[in-house]
């Protein structure tokens, strides 16, 4: 994790994303600067169609603002070509989607692996043995994807994101796909690899319960960023949504 | 990531064997093909060797006329003493070889013999002797004979038995006195051997005084080279010198020519199915690509780059060509003698001893195999590199079908014009060789149309789908609707049904329209009443026959005809008619250009009357003067008389007097003998006349009617058309297959939607019923595409024909015989597929993500 930015690993300046020409044009990023700093864990939050995930696609590189800079480790991205994408993706960014995207037909172990195989590199053994350990899947190491709870794939998705040992880690609604019992356990390894790993996690998300367990939240509504606060509590997220929707 | 590559195919296990199987066929026909000639060659090439054994040199006639039938004339046996005087000469001898000379079975009727030489020969000295005698012994008196073990055992005749033989002279018995084979051949493909005195064998042939091969070995010391070359300086250049290595390696090359024609148009074959099955690939790796957007996606996104991804899909590609090449490999060689029966149901017995797997023909497969469908693969997988990283973060995520683009519809209906364009200028000769011309426009107007044919599933569904829809209601419409759902789909999955479907259409209507005109111009030309020709349609019978009905009661006219080979005003071995210019008049006229029937009967011995579409070529008016040079090495001149139009090619370059028949090698054979009857003569009565006195004489000849005779030509087209559909059947097969695939991987990607309609009340059987339709719906696509381009190709392929009257005639039944044959093929692509998307549980379809 070499870093030439001590205060952010990622850093957005001035960012609008829109999507359409004219009078249909939609602003779906407003004007969006923000900083994320090194082992913290934030939670993007707000109603749909706020500009959450748009803001998430822009910062890890999927999709390009249409003006603004942002900075992924130092590295301005906004105008890197598919190549270097590709490689900023590889060897800085790690990703959980909401629908897990494990391939079938690999198993567990195998899945977490993934990122270094298309890399061509080796896993590095004590942290491959903390994930294996952090996951949790006993037994099921060596089983296909279909063979897991919805719980126990996230988890895998969640080590297979952190392999690779990445800048940042970005989260699309993680949870969105779980049940509230197994959406803890997997909050709970995002939360280990931010404490234990000092790793850095982006989280976007519209569950309150979800947010509170990051350390801060930003909640878009319109394209803006309307609050940006220490997490605390789920009631204390909950209270920051609601000054949102009356506002 | 090959390890993905190699995961998703032993995951999708019938998947990966149901797409290699559409390349297995086309590999499978190609190895077949291989395997069989390569087969075929060898057993003759054993034939060949055995029947030189021990022989140091032959002498045989010079050949000037490369003749399609191997006759080759005889010479005089005053050639014997000039060869046996040339020193090193150990022991010389001659002998006859004719390759008309029929066995009878106990019916009377000529065995085997079509198309397959009949051999008559004269028994010789033990050390020139080829055959074995399994059982009994040589032929020692004039009436008696030994034939090949095969046909003794076709005819149930046994050493002892009385048996008939028929050549140039009347039929005559014979006591049975050996059965032979030749070394540890025991079959010669469909020829029959029949072993003779050689008093007898040149009685028999007409070969009197003759012989149409010198057998020498040479004395002690004296290589075979050496006397070869001394016999070639003493003899006369009538004659030839051979080693016998080296006759054996000209005999080699006779048949090589027929087995390469023979190859290559199975060739063709094989490469409509391997072009079919390349269709299907693409198809399969488009949809399975499409469907997997998500997980390519996701690759995209924690790091793989776009050559992986296109890499990952090609070495799937690469595993199921190797599978498919293997596959294909072993089918082939049990494919082989499957081919090999077809053509014994066109009565051409070829001999085929084991298997001949060569290594070219085992690197062909894998070549082919895997290059093909990688080949095929490339465009799809290059579709991924348009998968942008972010779609996989979106649910349900499928990769966008490509809108049919202007540029795309311009360039499709451009590719077609050229396509078309090439054909025709092929057929014209403008390009050569214009066989592959027509071939490359062909292939051009198939891609053309497949590019072209999104924009018209959507009417043609409409057309063919409507009528479902009245009489189904919403599954007939639902069936519609996902038919036209992804135009492009539907589109290349009807466009490989398309493609065998042409093919077969094309050759109904040309073949209907040549047997129309055959018999249109049979009917022009021809007067005579009943028509004498061998049993097999071509061979020569002899001249006698002639003689013998002339005097028959209620025969009018005989008049015999004479089809030659000569090499004529620069062709090799052209075709030309010897008539009998006194008869003629009555039994035949011509179409005529310039002249009349006076000048057909007026014909002196230097004079001809010649094919108008010839004389244009070579440039030849009437009055001008050309020459021929006869298979007896003459060269004769005539002069040109007349021109007539011969639409079905009858008489070949040009009619001429059979006076000079001699100078054609065959003075006592004739091709066809042609009779009118007398007025109020009963034709029955003649006819059973003519039938007694050629049964008990000349067993090998066959009358006809005007009427039987145009049957005749058409069975022998329908015949030939019966095995060009089977090998085409097989392009067809493939296609199905590929709509069994696409369904099956439409009905995987709706699973969900399935789930739904059985959750609204829809039943198994309306679920079952919805994909019959639209397979029924994609294969009628296919066959009213390929119905109409088979009208086309004939359109084009009939042009340079049309001066020459060819008339187009479209087999309206055989069309919508095809029409429904395509329904019926639907029906049975979607049993599969249908009945596993009635099986889906409703709530593990509804849960499925």
């Amino acid at each position: 994790m070499d870093s030439t930015s001590p205060q952010s690993i990622v850093s957005a300046t001035d960012v609008h994303r829109r999507f359409g020409e004219g009078d249909a044009a939609v602003h779906a990023l407003d004007g969006i600067s923000v900083d994320f700093p090194r082992g913290r864990f934030t939670a993007i939050m707000g109603p749909s169609g706020s500009g959450k995930s748009t803001l998430m696609h822009v910062l890890a590189g999927l999709d390009r603002p249409t003006s603004g800079s942002v900075l992924v480790d130092g590295v301005e991205i906004s105008d890197l070509d598919d190549k270097q994408l590709t490689e900023l993706r590889r060897d800085k960014v790690g990703f959980v989607f909401q629908f897990f995207n494990l391939l079938p037909v690999l198993t567990a172990e195998e899945n977490i692996r993934l990122p270094l195989s298309i890399a061509g590199r080796k896993a590095d053994p004590d942290l491959m043995a903390k994930l294996v350990e952090a996951v949790n899947l006993g037994d099921r190491l060596s089983h296909r994807p279909a063979e897991l709870s919805g719980g126990q794939q996230q988890r895998v998705a969640v080590a297979r994101a952190l392999i690779s040992q990445p800048a940042v880690v970005f989260a699309d609604e993680p949870t969105g796909n779980l049940d509230s019992t197994t959406s803890e356990e997997v909050l709970a390894l995002l939360r280990r690899a931010v404490d234990e790993l000092g790793q850095t996690v982006v989280m976007v998300t519209h569950d309150a319960n979800a947010a509170a367990i990051a350390d801060r939240v930003l909640v878009l509504v319109d394209g803006k960023i309307v609050r940006d606060a220490e997490a605390g509590s789920a009631e204390r997220v909950h209270d920051l949504l609601k000054q949102d929707t009356v506002s | 990531m090959t390890q993905v590559a190699l995961r998703n195919l032993l995951a999708r296990k019938a998947r990966t064997l149901l797409t290699s199987l559409a390349v297995v066929l086309g590999v499978m026909m190609v190895t077949g093909t291989y395997v069989l000639t390569d087969t075929i060659d060898q057993s003759f090439s054993q034939i060949f060797e055995q029947g030189n054994a021990g022989i140091d040199a032959v002498v045989t006639s010079r050949e000037t006329v490369d003749t399609n039938d191997g006759q080759e004339p005889s010479f005089d046996a005053g050639i014997f003493d000039r060869v046996d005087a040339v020193e090193g000469v150990d022991e010389a001898s001659g002998g006859i070889f004719d390759p008309q000379v029929s066995i009878l079975d106990k019916e009377g009727e000529p065995i085997g013999g079509h198309g397959a030489p009949s051999f008559g020969a004269s028994v010789g000295p033990d050390r020139f002797d080829a055959l074995t005698y399994a059982e009994g012994r040589k032929p020692a008196g004039d009436d008696e004979v030994v034939i090949d073990k095969q046909t003794a055992g076709k005819a149930g005749y046994a050493v002892g038995d009385r048996i008939r033989v028929a050549g140039k002279e009347d039929a005559k018995e014979y006591e049975l006195v050996g059965v032979a084979t030749l070394g540890d051949v025991d079959s010669f493909g469909g020829a029959s051997i029949t072993l003779l005195t050689l008093d007898e064998a040149r009685r028999v042939t007409r070969k009197q005084g003759r012989f149409d091969q010198i057998s020498v070995a040479a004395a002690p010391g004296v290589t075979s080279e050496e006397l070869t070359r001394r016999l070639k300086q003493e003899l006369p250049r009538s004659v030839e010198a051979q080693t016998g290595s080296e006759n054996t390696q000209t005999q080699k090359d006779d048949v090589g020519e027929f087995i390469s024609i023979l190859k290559t148009a199975l060739l063709i074959f094989s490469g409509v199915s391997l072009f079919v099955a390349a269709f299907l690939i693409f198809n399969t790796f488009s949809i399975t690509v499409a469907q997997r957007t998500r997980e390519f996606s996701m690759l995209r996104t924690i790091g793989a780059s776009r050559r992986q991804l296109v890499r990952t899909v090609m070495v799937e590609a690469a595993v199921i060509g190797l599978l498919a090449s293997v596959l294909g490999l072993l089918a082939g060689i049990g494919f082989a003698p499957a081919i090999n029966a077809l053509f014994g149901a066109l009565e051409i017995d070829l001999p085929s001893q084991g298997s001949v797997v060569a290594t070219r023909t085992i690197v062909l497969a894998f070549v082919l195999g895997i290059g093909l469908t990688v080949l095929a693969s490339l465009i799809p997988a290059l579709r991924i590199t348009r998968v942008a990283p972010i779609t996989g973060l979106r649910e349900g995520a499928v990769l966008e079908t490509p809108k049919s683009h202007r540029l795309r519809t311009v360039l499709a209906a451009g590719l077609t014009a050229i396509g078309v364009v090439a054909m025709l200028l092929g057929v014209f000769g403008a390009l050569s060789p214009g066989e592959l011309w027509v071939g490359v426009g062909a292939v051009a107007v198939f891609i053309g149309v497949a590019l072209l044919s999104p924009r018209l599933v959507g009417p043609m569904a409409s057309l063919v789908g409507r009528p479902v829809e009245r009489f189904r209601g919403v599954s007939g419409r639902l069936a519609r609707e996902n038919a036209v759902r992804n135009p492009g789909r539907t589109a290349s999955t009807a466009a490989a049904l398309m493609i065998g479907l042409a093919l077969v259409s094309f050759v109904a209507i040309f073949a209907a329209g040549l047997r129309n005109s055959t018999t249109a111009a049979f009917d022009k030309t021809i007067k005579a009443d009943l028509i004498l020709t061998n049993d097999d349609g071509f061979s020569d019978i002899s001249a006698g026959v002639n003689r013998a009905v002339a005097e028959l009661d209620g025969v009018e006219v005989a008049s015999p005809g004479r089809f030659a080979q000569a090499n004529t005003a620069g062709d090799k071995g052209g075709y030309l008619t010897l008539v009998d210019t006194q008869t003629v008049g009555s039994v035949m006229t011509l179409d005529w250009e310039q002249g009349d029937d006076s000048v057909l009967t007026g014909l002196g011995r230097a004079d001809a009357v010649i094919d108008e579409k010839w004389g244009r070529e070579k440039g030849l008016e009437v009055g001008e003067r050309f020459k021929t040079q006869t298979s007896s090495g003459k060269t004769l001149t005539y002069t040109v008389r007349g021109s007539f139009v011969d639409r079905a090619d009858f008489n070949g370059d040009f009619v001429a007097s059979d006076v000079t028949a001699a100078a054609y090698g065959e003075p006592n054979s004739v091709s066809q003998v042609l009779l009118t009857l007398e007025e109020g003569a009963d034709t029955g009565a003649v006819r059973e006349d003519i039938d007694a006195l050629v049964k008990d004489r000349y067993p090998t000849v066959d009358t006809k009617t005007k009427v039987e005779y145009k049957d005749f030509i058409s069975e022998q087209v329908n015949q030939l058309l019966g095995v060009v559909y089977a090998l085409l059947a097989l392009a067809v097969i493939v296609s199905l297959f590929g709509i069994v695939n696409t369904l099956a991987l439409s009905i995987h990607e709706r699973t969900r939607e399935l789930g739904l309609l059985r959750a609204v009340g829809m039943s198994r059987r309306q679920v079952r019923r919805v994909i019959r339709y639209e397979a029924v719906i994609t294969a009628l696509i296919g066959a009213v595409l390929g119905s109409v381009l088979g009208v086309l190709f004939a359109l084009i392929m009939s042009r340079p024909l049309a001066d020459e009257g060819f008339t187009l005639s479209i087999p309206v039944l055989t069309l919508i015989a095809l029409l429904v044959l395509a329904l019926v093929a639907g029906v049975i692509a979607a049993i599969g597929p249908a009945r596993r998307a009635s099986r889906l549980d409703v709530l593990d379809a509804l849960a499925y993500e």
